[in-house]
């Protein structure tokens, strides 16, 4: 699996180690992961999608902005997010653009868990080792 | 044992020098118990001694019995930040901000719940929305969800969701002055518009408790806060202001990272990012938190006329004589001008308390009325299967931890932890075989809050009651849970 929970971090709330070959494959499961934290997966289909785009000053940034409108477009259209199809640029300023897929959420179909509050900034980190990408998230529950 | 490194500076109060740790502006005092002080955790020290670096800090960086790792500041953490030259921080305040307690009293008895206790389980989970998604009764139009932010629960009070005891027994009459739309996104509206009068999820619940005469400790004072029978059902909320609040945080906590260099301010933790009180950026952010405080005042409010409904419902009884009435509600996420005594000068500073309670004493102008010759009610929550405790303020407090006391147990075992150590099933059915009846829409949810997962509730009530930063006044024990 290309990510994996870990409690290390904090007792109440929950910490994903993402691994992946590219920004965009980590950025993805990242997202995967996180929704996990509030949905099981199974029954997530791929019904809706929609167009995503962010610019940050820093990659670390534009990871916080990305997770936190995967949350906020949970509570706001009631999106739990599913796959994407991403280009992540980081030149002067670190960007992503593409389309997000995914579901609307129903208690009927879905097995809900807990929401994610919020990214959280404590332990945020992305980085490059060997070619491959790593990056760690905890989020307030 | 870290706290061995310590100044023992009273039977329960360990004090940490400035020497700790380079950049300590003041020193931190943890409000314990020997019990509990050998449990507490190095992230929780290397936090509340990052919290004693801040700009503006006075006195010293507090620490409550219930105290465990945050972000920013430690959960129980507790500091006081002057207006001229201090900081506000969203690290000091918490995501969910304005999460607190609500604790109401009834005219019913346990014999007279008993009977229908499994009705009104399930007519309140089918009324009260909770767990993920769920979105609140009202359709609240922009203009309406401006006056919510506001004018928090006084909107409520116009519109027929709350009534004038109420008000009077909320903290801060359940509105904190300084709520300007204008300083929240457009993001956290859409985020929060939908969600009033939901519990959402996590630790938060709706609980139906009984006071067994055995666990009241102070008749005179609970007669007062109105805990007047034997078996007497109350009613405890725990939930704050959902995505509403949760996205101003985010939202800030970007803007204060601007803040931390434009201002030349050092922070010791990402999580500390802050703004100087009297700088714009600190003002719009004390004034959006201000609308997401009083959202989640009407959220809680809101849930109180929905618990309200189900009552008259279920029991065929009007309001006068079910007797619903609001004993108080607390903020235990929350910052707040307050007026406190500095060398013997009375100084407003801008108190923080994250995951803490206010506990002010008798006297203050801030308690109600009725309660001011006793001090304020102070509501602890603790796990699902244990119940939660009442307490009153105390001059103590209003003299040592700047008017303020613990929120919680505090949990000691990871969620994964939990799950790994016990099914949702069987803490649902041990909960049956102890009485009690509990409903959510998460099974395994139900042994990430298992008693287990938390510290004993009585053991850090007790820890507060002999610091006498808080009084005991009772104990109570559940009966019927919602879980979000």
């Amino acid at each position: 699996m290309p990510y994996r929970f870990s409690d290390e971090y904090s007792p109440a709330d929950a910490g994903l180690i993402i691994t992946g070959d590219s920004l965009e494959e980590l950025f993805a499961d990242a997202a995967i992961g996180m929704t996990e934290i509030t949905a099981d997966l199974v029954n997530i289909d791929e019904s809706r999608e929609m167009p995503v785009e962010i610019e940050a000053d820093s990659l670390e940034q534009l990871f916080f902005d990305w997770l936190s409108e995967i949350v906020y477009l949970r509570d706001a259209d009631g999106f739990l997010f599913k796959s994407c199809d991403l280009k992540i640029d980081i030149g002067k300023h670190a960007k992503l653009k593409g389309r997000l897929f995914g579901d609307s959420i129903d208690p009927g179909r879905h097995i809900l868990k807990v929401d994610v509050k919020a990214v959280t900034l404590y332990r945020l980190k992305i980085e490059k080792i060997n070619n491959h990408w790593r990056g760690e998230a905890v989020f307030d529950l | 044992m870290i706290h061995e490194k310590f100044n023992r500076i009273g039977n329960n109060i360990w004090e940490i020098s400035p020497d700790f740790k380079p950049g300590m502006r003041v020193p931190v005092r943890i409000f314990s118990s020997t019990k509990l002080i050998g449990g507490i955790d190095n992230k929780v020290i290397d936090q509340i001694t990052n919290v004693a670096c801040l700009p503006g800090i006075k006195k010293y960086a507090c620490c409550m019995p219930d105290g465990h790792m945050g972000y920013g500041f430690p959960i129980g953490g507790v500091a006081a930040f002057s207006t001229s030259d201090g900081i506000i921080s969203p690290g000091g305040i918490g995501f969910d901000i304005n999460c607190g307690m609500r604790l109401m009293r009834t005219n019913l008895t346990l014999d007279e719940v008993k009977p229908k206790m499994e009705m009104l389980l399930n007519r309140l989970f089918g009324t009260i929305p909770s767990g993920v998604g769920s979105k609140g009764f009202l359709k609240l139009d922009r203009k309406n969800f401006n006056r919510v932010m506001e004018e928090g629960v006084n909107w409520c009070l116009r519109n027929g969701y709350a009534d004038r005891n109420d008000i009077e027994c909320i903290e801060d009459h359940g509105r904190l002055p300084g709520g300007d739309h204008a300083n929240v996104s457009e993001k956290a509206v859409s985020r929060g518009i939908n969600q009033m009068g939901t519990l959402g999820s996590g630790n938060h619940y709706l609980e139906i408790e009984i006071a067994r005469p055995s666990d009241v400790y102070d008749h005179d004072v609970a007669r007062q806060f109105g805990i007047d029978r034997d078996n007497q059902v109350l009613i405890a909320i725990h939930c704050g202001s959902r995505g509403f609040g949760h996205q101003i945080a985010t939202d800030y906590l970007k803007v204060f990272a601007q803040s931390v260099r434009k201002y030349g301010l050092e922070v010791r933790d990402r999580e500390l990012m802050s703004a100087p009180i009297e700088s714009d950026e600190g003002k719009s952010y004390s004034s959006a938190m201000a609308c997401a405080a009083n959202a989640a005042f009407v959220n809680r409010q809101l849930i109180v006329s929905g618990v309200r409904r189900v009552f008259r419902e279920v029991f065929q009884k009007s309001d006068d004589a079910l007797g619903i009435d609001t004993i108080y509600d607390v903020a235990h996420n929350i910052a707040k001008f307050e007026k406190n005594s500095i060398d013997g000068r009375e100084e407003t500073l801008l108190v923080h308390r994250k995951g803490a309670t206010r506990s002010f004493g008798p006297g203050k102008a801030e308690v109600p009325e009725k309660y001011r010759n006793i001090g304020q009610p102070v509501i602890v929550g603790g796990s699902m299967e244990t119940g939660s405790a009442l307490l009153c303020g105390t001059t103590t407090a209003d003299n040592e931890t700047f008017g303020s006391s613990l929120h919680g147990a505090g949990r000691t075992m990871s969620r994964m932890k939990a799950k790994k150590t016990i099914r949702g099933e069987m803490v649902k059915e041990r909960m049956k075989e102890n009485g009690i009846l509990v409903k959510t829409g998460y099974m395994p949810g139900l042994a990430e809050e298992a008693a287990f997962a938390y510290k004993n509730i009585d053991l850090v009530v007790e820890a507060v009651d002999a610091l006498d930063i808080s009084r005991k006044v009772a104990r109570f024990v559940p009966l019927l849970n919602i879980k979000g």
